[in-house]
């Protein structure tokens, strides 16, 4: 079994700076992602047969030559890139930590001695009427599935949601010809209004909102209908999405009752709430979490040098809360840095070098921190979206009202993992990354306890699912 | 209509696949996922209330998009690059 200095899971920008720095600082490091070509959902690069996407994506000019020097560094000594390759989970022993990593069908075991979770972050899942017909797409799905394939997944869509991301798509979705039935937004404390001077308050960041603004001056001349104070409530259709229900929200972002929602013929819905963190990999290593609604939900506990709870683990990017690419690149070099010094001690790594990476991720969360309360999204209006026959976890098709029956019967049931067990919310492939907020959202009113009380779901080993077969070829030494 | 969901005109080499027996259409750098969507495919597997699944998040954390890949079960369509000649079976409830 090989053994190197530093494993990193996940190839976007955290993960592909603290490769390269660790790399420079003479470590061996390997980086594990599913896709095939690093980059991240952010950066996500189109096959390398095909043309590549425009420099400075997404408003950030350094990441084309970001994922270049990755790209670069592929053939060096003391770098492997494991693309197209699954993190199964990370397992301790006596000699240290090791990775379990599936590249097609070879499942092999990676010693580490330190480990780097960079896995980024997911759109958030939000449950309503309607939400597994085919049609309905998160809008980093919609956006990658343009940027990475050119393939239009549905030609006529209502997007909804309050992220700006949510914005971009649709510039996306006008640009390569499709229509835009309409744009519901939920209110945020941000308007379409606010983004220009949000983004000229904060200068020399963020394009994502530049680029949000320059999108809403688009929408407009094209007359997409962009509603404020909505939401989309339903998805109806024989088999996919044919119409769509849209209601108003009231001032506080609950829906009115009174009003009956308008219906609305499209055959694609959009959803860009936000981004939950990509934490399974920290839940199975036994990393602690923290509930940080603005920053995405649950975040992995650690400190300001980015170490998690358990000994040689460290997080850099979205998994210690949401906060963009910039601060993202800014955690990843910190992150390398303080790798380095752990395993060559303190004397490897120039003190101006940590000083200046910790200034960068102060910088860059100050930043992230307006952003993230701007566009934190509205929880308790949408747990409530999901109707008694609502299916809220898609894998196993338990229903709102199986969880809240679940809920009445145990009065004694009180943390998400309990929940899991008596109604196997959380039990398939996904692992519950789509049903755990819904749930534990209701668990918690139910009960009128915390997300931090009701508590997140653990993780098993393997994180993803895995043959038994995969696993005994696996435990075999080599 | 398929092919009608494709932005731009491929530039890799067109090749074939199956989905349940039936060929589809795909281009050298397609995902799975993406030449099933271009090929009109809705239904990607069937969830265990029957219902029709299609690709929700194209990054690998749905498991919407699972199919059986040259009878390798829950394969996600859209971390897999399409080959000629792979035989695709929609998955059914288990």
């Amino acid at each position: 079994m090989s053994t190197y200095d530093l494993g990193i899971v996940g190839a976007g920008p955290a993960g592909m700076t603290a490769a390269l720095t660790a790399l420079a600082l003479g470590l061996s490091v390997v980086v594990v992602d599913e896709q095939q070509r690093p980059g991240g959902q952010i950066f996500r690069q189109p096959p390398a047969s095909r043309s590549p996407i425009p420099k400075g994506v997404a408003g950030y000019p350094w990441g084309q030559s970001l994922v270049a020097d990755a790209e670069a560094s592929s053939g060096r000594d003391g770098i492997r890139w494991c693309l197209g390759a699954t993190a199964l989970g990370v397992l301790e022993d006596d000699a240290g930590l090791e990775l379990i990593v599936r590249q097609a069908a070879r499942t092999e075991r990676v010693g580490v001695r330190r480990l780097l979770v960079a896995t980024g972050a997911m759109d958030l899942p939000v449950a309503f009427p309607g939400w597994t017909l085919p049609g309905v797409v998160t809008a980093g799905g919609m956006q990658t599935m343009l940027k990475a394939q050119q393939v239009l997944m549905a030609r006529n869509v209502v997007l909804t949601g309050g992220h700006p991301l949510l914005l971009l798509v649709a510039g996306l979705i006008l640009d390569a010809g499709g229509d835009i039935a309409e744009i519901a937004l939920p209110r945020s404390r941000a308007s379409l209004r606010d983004l220009p001077r949000a983004v000229g308050a904060l200068p020399g960041h963020l394009g994502v909102l530049a680029n949000a603004a320059a999108t809403a001056a688009k929408l407009a001349r094209s007359r997409v209908p962009v509603r404020r104070g909505a939401i989309v409530t339903a998805a109806r259709g024989d088999g996919r999405v044919e119409e769509v229900d849209v209601a108003a929200l009231r001032a506080d972002n609950t829906i009115d009752p009174e009003q009956a929602p308008r219906t609305v013929p499209a055959d694609g819905v959009v959803l860009g709430y936000g981004f939950q963190p990509a934490t399974d990999l920290a839940r199975q290593a036994g990393c602690g979490l923290r509930w940080d609604s603005p920053a995405g939900g649950w975040v992995i506990a650690h400190d300001d040098d980015l170490r998690t709870t358990v000994p040689n683990i460290f997080v850099a990017g979205e998994p210690a809360g949401v906060a963009g690419a910039d601060q993202a690149r800014a955690e990843g070099r910190l992150a390398a840095l303080m790798v380095a010094a752990s395993v060559r001690g303190d004397d490897g790594v120039a003190d101006n070098d940590v000083e200046s990476a910790r200034r960068d991720v102060r910088r860059a969360r100050r930043f992230a921190s307006v952003v993230q309360r701007l566009f934190e999204p509205p929880r308790e209006t949408l747990t409530d979206l999901a109707r008694g026959d609502t299916t809220v976890c898609r894998c196993e098709a338990v229903t709102r009202d199986d969880v809240e029956v679940a809920i009445e019967a145990n009065p004694f049931l009180s943390s998400t993992n309990a929940l899991k067990l008596e109604c196997r919310t959380g039990m398939g492939p996904c692992q519950g990354r789509y049903c755990e907020l819904t749930t534990a959202g209701l668990l918690a009113r139910g009960r009128d306890m915390s997300m931090e009380q009701v508590g997140p779901l653990n993780a098993q080993f393997p994180i993803r699912p895995a043959t038994v077969g995969e696993i005994g070829r696996m435990a075999e030494p080599e | 209509m398929p092919d009608s969901s494709r932005v731009a005109r491929p530039g890799g080499d067109r090749f074939e696949i199956a989905v349940d027996g039936q060929p589809a259409a795909a281009y050298d750098g397609d995902t799975l996922a993406a030449a099933m969507v271009a090929a009109g495919i809705t239904r990607f597997h069937s969830g265990v209330d029957d219902s029709p699944r299609m690709v929700l998040c194209n990054m690998g954390t749905c498991f919407e998009c699972t199919v059986t890949v040259d009878e390798v079960p829950l394969q996600r369509a859209c971390l897999i690059a399409a080959r000629p000649g792979m035989v695709v079976t929609t998955e059914s409830a288990r």
